[in-house]
């Protein structure tokens, strides 16, 4: 448990950071490299080694053989309490008489030898005959007059030694064929392996943790200038548009870094052009503003005045004063939703979210829309939960999107029942506008919130609707964060739903209302 | 005798108009088209209502309207154009009883001026209010502190009766709105806020902790205990 947690760090580390990665993969390639090399080293000097000591121990063991041979061959006297004592006396001579270092002696009678043993097999001290192997002695008697020699193991009170066993025949008068045999301890040539390999493994212990240590140096130097870049960036992100990569040399990076500050200064200058054309476009839409509503006022009080003396007026010219009443008022709606869709279009909308009563607002926008529902003989039916539903929204625009959606469903309406529903889930508040009209095709529904779009333009506008009101209606859902949909049948009629989340910043998950007919088949079944 | 009525506003199409509707209505009128020419009319005209467009030349209408709050309490409706709410809000704080917005419609407005000209509605028998330490003399149009008379617009004077006249009463935002200015459906609270601040500012020891006109948090406002 606790194994595969640091594991998964450690993979989180690898998969966070180049560097580590980098590090890694040099010290493990680097070792792998090391450890072939130091193997073959390792393995060549200890056969060097034991090379040299074997021609040495060989050479010694020659000269030893004849010493021995030609010691006995001289002997003239059969007298076997001479024979035991010179032969007794090789041992110590040859135990002593090398250079290099001491080895043991042993000089074993030939098994299998007609001539009754009279003398004693004599051996160094140290020396077990157990540890001359018998297929040694075998393959020695087998060669007469040749060197034999072997490895083998030397045990020691603790552990064991390497040595070599060297074998040859020596022919006694009188008593017969005898086996020398010198035991060499190779203790001295394997403590000088031990040491050039404990050499070999500590150095490259060093050289490794050196690689690593110049690995995450020279990756900290390729890193530093990307990790800058990355740090810059994230600023910039978050709006600090004028920061830049500090640039030095002309090496990749600093290419990356002057690419990347070419990069942030063409997306500044682009962001401060748009910014500065939203400005300009609000300060217009302004201007448009004030210089419209000073005389539209002005035309707005003379038609009050010839109002107010509409009955010295001549029949026609009365007729027309309701006309140009009539026009004057929807030319300045117009001109109210013309100014909030270009607000809109500049940015410069600021909504002001507080927490209302949906239902109330609901109420409110029917109460609104009433006479104009009256005048064409629309029955509002109204489904909404029975305890009050909180939304943060700014109530101006809400209200404003379910008065447009109610007027829609009037006008579209034919004069039959419009039904609106709230509901309301922990996310997202979701309302329903469902009117029995005329309907739309998929491909007219697809255009209804497109600004001055008509879905039959032989059919002239009634409401005195501007057709701007499902435009306006779908930014000031988005400025909610909801969504405004629409769905229609021809002949069937049309439902438009506005789900807004219950609070700024939530997410909008599904909305409460389904917005197609399932509900409509929900009630037949 | 018809009331007088000072328009001041530098576009002149919309200053005839304004004084041909409200000629047209019964009230006489007179045009002044700058800041300046606004001031001097005032003073010879004594007029008893001044509608005040913001954007004028020689002083703006919001130093036109502290000028002439200055010397007296004639009620002040601004005009503006500017949906700007900080204009507004500066407009009101200068002493402007009323604002309309263009592009208006002309019954609202003159609802507005009606509304403003009309003597304020008292209670019955009541000829003598307290509220706090102060004594309102209701036929006189006075308000008094330790003898000391407070001057206050007509305005101020009707918010600070109606409070009285029922002490215990909070009124909300939009009560005050119907009774005090004579809006009959939702307007700009704001106008409440703003004007309660100026009243406070004659009227309290310390504005800054009113005991003569409490606020009710999320309600409205009431008269203090005393």
């Amino acid at each position: 448990m606790r194994l595969s947690n640091l594991f998964r760090a450690t993979l989180r580390i690898f998969r966070r950071s180049i560097q580590a990665r980098y590090v890694a993969a040099s010290v493990v390639l680097s070792t792998v490299a090391l450890v072939a090399v130091g193997g073959f080293l390792s393995y060549s000097i200890g056969a060097g080694l034991f090379e040299t000591r074997l021609q040495q121990v060989l050479k010694d063991s020659t000269r030893a053989v004849a010493e021995v041979q030609s010691t006995f061959s001289a002997v003239s006297s059969t007298d076997e309490s001479t024979l035991q004592s010179l032969l007794n006396s090789v041992i110590p001579s040859l135990e002593s008489s090398t250079t290099s270092e001491s080895r043991d002696v042993a000089l074993l009678r030939s098994p299998g030898q007609s001539s009754p043993q009279i003398l004693q097999s004599p051996i160094s001290l140290n020396l077990d005959a157990n540890l001359i192997p018998e297929d040694l002695r075998t393959s020695v008697r087998s060669t007469a007059g040749k060197l034999v020699y072997q490895s083998i193991s030397l045990p020691t009170p603790t552990s064991s030694h390497p040595g070599i066993v060297v074998g040859a025949t020596v022919e006694i008068p009188v008593v017969g064929t005898y086996e020398l045999y010198l035991v060499y301890d190779l203790s001295s040539a394997q403590q000088t392996l031990d040491f050039v390999q404990n050499t070999l493994f500590f150095g490259g212990m060093i050289l490794i943790l050196l690689i690593g240590g110049v690995a995450l140096f020279v990756s900290a130097r390729l890193v530093a200038p990307i990790r800058t870049t990355a740090e810059v960036a994230r600023q910039i992100s978050q709006g600090a548009l004028d920061r830049r990569v500090p640039t030095k040399g002309e090496d990749i990076v600093a290419q990356l870094a002057n690419s990347f500050n070419t990069m942030a200064e063409g997306l500044q200058s682009q962001i401060t052009n748009l910014s500065r054309l939203s400005q300009m476009q609000q300060r217009f839409v302004q201007d448009v503003s004030h210089e419209l509503r000073t005389p539209l006022t002005t035309i707005k009080l003379s038609v009050a005045i010839l109002e107010q003396r509409r009955d010295d007026l001549p029949k026609a010219s009365a007729r027309q004063l309701s006309t140009l009443s009539g026009q004057i008022e929807r030319f300045e709606k117009l001109l109210v939703d013309l100014l909030e869709i270009s607000r809109y279009d500049a940015g410069a909308v600021n909504a002001e979210f507080e927490i209302t009563d949906i239902n109330g607002l609901v109420g409110l926008a029917i109460m609104n829309i009433q006479p104009l529902a009256d005048s064409r003989g629309s029955r509002i039916l109204v489904d909404i939960p029975s305890g009050p539903v909180d939304g943060e929204v700014d109530a101006r625009r809400f209200e404003r999107v379910l008065r447009n959606l109610l007027s829609n469903a009037i006008e579209h309406g034919e004069g039959k029942p419009i039904e609106i529903r709230v509901a309301a889930s922990a996310q997202a508040i979701a309302i329903t506008v469902t009117d029995h009209g005329v309907g739309m095709t998929k491909a007219q529904a697809d255009h209804v919130f497109d600004r001055f779009w008509r879905a039959d333009p032989s059919r002239k506008r009634t409401t005195g609707g501007t057709g701007l009101g499902l435009a306006i209606s779908i930014e000031d859902a988005n400025i909610h964060g909801g969504s405004l949909k629409a769905y229609s049948k021809p002949n069937e009629g049309a439902t438009f739903r506005l789900t807004i989340p219950r609070r700024q910043g939530m997410e909008l998950g599904a909305s409460p209302l389904p917005l197609g007919p399932k509900r409509a088949k929900k009630e037949d079944s | 005798m018809s009331k007088k009525i000072l328009v001041v506003e530098d576009e002149y199409a919309l200053n005839e108009s304004l004084r041909d509707f409200l000629n047209g209505e019964g009230y006489e009128t007179h045009g002044v088209y700058d800041g300046a020419a606004a001031l001097s009319a005032f003073a010879t005209l004594e007029p008893d209502l001044v509608l005040l467009d913001v954007m004028i030349p020689n002083l703006n209408g919001i130093e036109v309207c502290a000028k002439i709050r200055e010397t007296s309490g004639v009620p002040i409706i601004m005009l503006t154009a500017l949906t700007d709410q900080e204009d507004v809000i500066r407009g009101l704080e200068a002493g402007a009883d009323d604002y309309v917005k263009k592009p208006f419609e002309p019954a609202e407005f003159l609802a507005r001026v009606k509304a403003r000209l009309r003597p304020i509605p008292t209670l019955e028998g009541a000829a003598e209010l307290s509220i706090g330490p102060l004594t309102i003399d209701v036929a006189g149009h006075e308000v008094r502190r330790d003898g000391q008379r407070i001057s206050l617009t007509p305005l101020e004077f009707s918010l600070l009766q109606t409070l009285a006249e029922k002490p215990k009463q909070v009124f909300s935002r939009e009560m005050l709105l119907e009774k005090v200015w004579g809006y009959q459906y939702k307007a700009d609270t704001r106008l409440v806020n703003v004007h309660v601040q100026r009243l406070r500012s004659k009227i309290e020891d310390d504005p800054e902790n009113p005991t003569i006109v409490v606020t009710e948090r999320g309600v409205g406002y009431k008269a203090g205990q005393a």
